[in-house]
């Protein structure tokens, strides 16, 4: 019998940018299969095309040994192949029934929505997650009223309606506790024996053997290793996932961190889904956030700097309460916040580099009239201390490449220099020269002695430029890396929630 | 969960206690306002409305709006007049008519939804714009008001079938055909929609048709609105129906639908428009001088606007 699924020579660019380079994937009939890979090594983009939200350039997949047709979700869908999304799918202020029947919804003879029907299948689903279901997780209520964990359970249960062949689990566990994990497993153990396939996500190595039973490990956008879990440890998977480890670009980290005081202190930070988090950060060090993507490092981020406060717990910097409400009590701080996001959080769109300079000095500095001689003069030195390219400080700052903007926007920060300086994977889809000014700025102003924080979604960016790694995983910091420990390897590995 | 709760949220109730102080002030301010025929009376004047409110509820719901119901109201009164003085005006003149009215109303419904749903305008600028459109288009089908209709046409509109007051015949097939929409999957999807349209997007929904579909629903009871208000004033006005759409919009809100869409139903709608209604006949029969009426009116709603959302956030 031909494997469920089989994805071959599967290649994808976005623009420039080779997610995937001939990737592949053979998923048997009834297993369960861990997708593993670090940041960026195109295993989410493997499963959208699979799932047929992502089209794909060049390669082919087999459904059962079929050449399979994947243009729509609704296509990929018809082919049995279902995708778990995280509370994206869920309407909260349709009830749980309407949810998960909705778009296929059973009908009477005239053509009227069986209701009935809905009430009875949702619960028969319902009974299958009883023992965790929780309160009030009935057909009839709404989404809006369900707790966090619930609505995934529901999430799980629309997904198990469509009776697919092959489901993906993005992520699946993430919001869930401890025991709702278990019940989950049981789902999917349950699913194995019906023959149902999984293609399973997780930033746990621990549920990853727990569960698996084959294991398909990527990097740089390629397959580099298939294990039959039973087979094989974690050791294995991750060097698989790390590869050789790469000289590490030296340059930038080489020099004896300053012994220096501690500047900043956070105390039991919490947010939703963050902490308690608790760390220091040292005069002159560049620390980094590492870790899998959204494990809480942007939280931790925005909750420094006010934009999204942290619900409880205390931030010190140089001995004062700098715990902040707003982002405009960080500023007065001198704490200053750079996104890689630069078009969501950055930009002042259509408007002059001189503006989208000028505009943090604005308010902490509470004018009402711009002082425009003094203030081109200040950031026209500034910029061309950053080595920034631009035809004119009137110029729109969309006429700037990615890289020359983001130098403006951290120029924003620097008169007065900072104390505090957080970077929020900043250099996301900047070029390489640009990149490599602005490791040489970061580290510039961590010896001028300011505190800098940088989460970066490269692993190798992280092992380049910081002093010292805390790796996040679900909220909390699983390990401090720093010294002979700071490698690609203990770093993957922590990232997985396996810190030695 | 009860049945009631399916109208929205909690806000019907404000607007159910409104509808009861309003019957008792009314009362109170009319002796006869129980009697069968005042009841008869009001209930037409307010038909119009109520036949707006349950089109603009279908709008709203899958998280758009419909500013031209007004416009569209004045241009099929306009077409069906022509169309029936043009065909001689016997019985087989009034039905063509009636049809090329209906035509026209589903038919700038259909304009405005593929607009929206097909090139993606907005939905406020776009049928703010396309009202303009239609009122410029009634202008041009006739220029004054005046065309009256034949005879039989306002008499059985005021007049009886199969014994029943026809007025309560079209609430009847209103209430019929809005709980026939109800009871099909059609009205789920139009709340997912509305509610979270990136999860209906992923659920397969298919957005571009709901949204249509829901702008020609408006379109077309606007139409039957237009249909009745011929009926009552017996000729052709171009501009005709003006403030529906600002009204309708208000009886939607105020019957416990969210102008963010996903929520609420036809039923809310309907008490809202009559409680809009009868905030205009309060006001009348309180004897206030007729250049505070608007004014008042217009705080009244604020009032029971302001009402249904405190008692929604709590």
């Amino acid at each position: 019998m031909p494997p469920v699924l089989r994805a071959t020579d599967i290649s994808k660019s976005f623009g420039a940018v080779q997610a995937l380079d001939k990737a592949r994937l053979t998923v048997e009939r009834g297993e369960i299969h861990a997708l593993l890979g670090a940041n960026g090594c195109g295993k989410s983009t493997l499963c959208k095309i699979i799932a047929g939200t992502v089209g794909r350039d060049t390669g082919e997949v087999l459904i059962d040994g079929q050449a399979a047709a994947l243009g729509s979700p609704r296509l990929a869908e018809e082919q049995g192949v279902a995708l778990f999304y995280q509370e994206l799918s869920l309407v909260p202020q349709l009830s749980v029934g309407d949810n998960i029947f909705l778009g296929r919804e059973p009908r009477t003879a005239l053509g009227f929505t069986d209701r009935a029907a809905i009430v009875r299948a949702t619960e028969a689903l319902i009974a299958r997650v009883a023992a965790v279901a929780g309160k009030g997780f009935t057909p009839d209520a709404r989404v809006a009223d369900l707790s966090p964990d619930q609505r995934q359970l529901a999430e799980i249960l629309k997904v198990l309606a469509r009776k697919p062949k092959i489901i993906i689990f993005d992520e699946a566990t993430a919001t869930l506790d401890r025991r709702q994990v278990e019940v989950f497993f049981d789902i999917l153990r349950e699913l194995r024996a019906e023959g149902i396939s999984s293609i399973f996500i997780s930033h746990r190595m621990d549920e990853v053997f727990a569960i698996a039973d084959r294991i398909t490990v990527m990097r740089n956008g390629q397959t580099v290793a298939e294990f039959a879990a039973a087979e094989t440890d974690r050791y294995a998977v991750v060097y698989a996932m790390v590869g050789e480890t790469g000289a590490i670009a030296a340059s930038v980290r080489d020099h004896a961190p300053l012994k220096g005081d501690v500047r900043l202190s956070v105390e039991a930070a919490r947010a939703a889904r963050l902490g308690p988090v608790s760390f220091t950060a040292q005069r002159g060090e560049i620390l980094g956030l590492g870790g899998l993507q959204g494990q809480g490092q942007k939280a931790l981020l925005s909750g420094l700097f006010g934009a999204e406060p942290f619900q409880s717990g205390r931030v010190v910097l140089d001995g004062v309460d700098v715990t902040a409400r707003r982002p405009v009590d960080a500023m007065a701080h001198r704490i200053a916040y750079v996104s890689g996001d630069r078009a969501r959080d950055s930009a002042l769109p259509g408007r002059s580099i001189f503006e989208n300079t000028a505009i943090a000095s604005l308010v902490r500095e509470r004018r009402h009239v711009i002082p425009g001689a003094v203030f081109r003069e200040r950031f026209s030195n500034v910029l061309a201390g950053l080595n920034t390219r631009y035809a004119g400080l009137d110029a729109p700052i969309g006429s700037l490449s990615g890289g020359n903007q983001q130098k403006v926007f951290i120029s924003r920060w620097l008169s007065p220099s900072p104390g505090l300086l957080l970077l929020d994977d900043p250099t996301k889809g900047i070029d390489l020269g640009a990149k490599g000014d602005f490791y040489l700025l970061a580290r510039k102003l961590a010896d001028e002695g300011a505190a800098v924080i940088i989460y970066s979604s490269e692993d190798s960016e992280l092992l380049s430029l910081c002093d010292r790694v805390l790796v996040l995983n679900g909220g909390v910091v699983t390990a401090d890396l720093s010294g002979d420990r700071l490698t690609p390897f203990d770093l993957t590995r922590a990232s997985y929630g396996d810190a030695a | 969960m009860t049945g009631f709760s399916k109208l929205g949220g909690r806000t019907w109730i404000v607007t159910a206690a409104a509808l009861i102080v309003l019957l008792v002030v009314n009362t109170l301010l009319q002796h006869n306002f129980l009697e069968p025929s005042v009841v008869q009376s009001n209930l037409t004047t307010f038909l119009p409305l109520v036949l707006v409110a349950i089109g603009q509820t279908y709008v709203i719901l899958g998280g758009d709006i419909d500013l031209s119901v007004g416009a569209i109201v004045a241009l099929v009164n306009v077409v069906t007049v022509t169309v029936i003085a043009s065909l001689g005006g016997d019985g087989m003149a009034v039905g063509l008519g009636l049809l090329a009215g209906m035509g026209v109303g589903a038919g700038c419904g259909l304009i405005n939804g593929l607009i929206i749903a097909g090139l993606r305008f907005q939905p406020i600028v776009t049928t703010f714009a396309t009202s303009i459109v239609f009122s410029g288009l009634a202008l041009w089908v006739l220029p004054q008001a005046g065309l009256p209709v034949p005879e039989p046409y306002w008499r059985t509109y005021a007049g009886t079938i199969l014994g029943l007051p026809t007025v309560y015949v079209i609430y009847l097939v209103a209430f019929l055909l809005a709980a026939f929409l109800a009871a099909r999957p059609f009205m789920t999807r139009l709340k997912a929609v509305g509610g979270q349209r990136t999860a209906a997007f992923q659920t397969g929904v298919d957005l571009g048709k709901l949204r249509v579909s829901a702008f020609v629903l408006s379109g077309l009871f606007g139409a039957f609105a237009s249909l009745c208000l011929t009926g009552e004033t017996a000729s052709g006005d171009p501009l005709m129906g003006q403030s529906l759409a600002m009204s309708a919009i208000s009886a939607v809100v105020l019957g416990g639908t969210a102008l963010a869409g996903g929520v609420g139903g036809v039923l809310g709608s309907v008490l809202g428009a009559w409680v809009v209604g009868m905030i205009g006949s309060v006001i009348f029969f309180a004897g206030l001088p007729f250049e505070y009426q608007t004014l008042v009116q217009g705080l009244i709603i604020l009032a029971a606007l302001a009402g249904g959302v405190l008692v929604t956030r709590r």
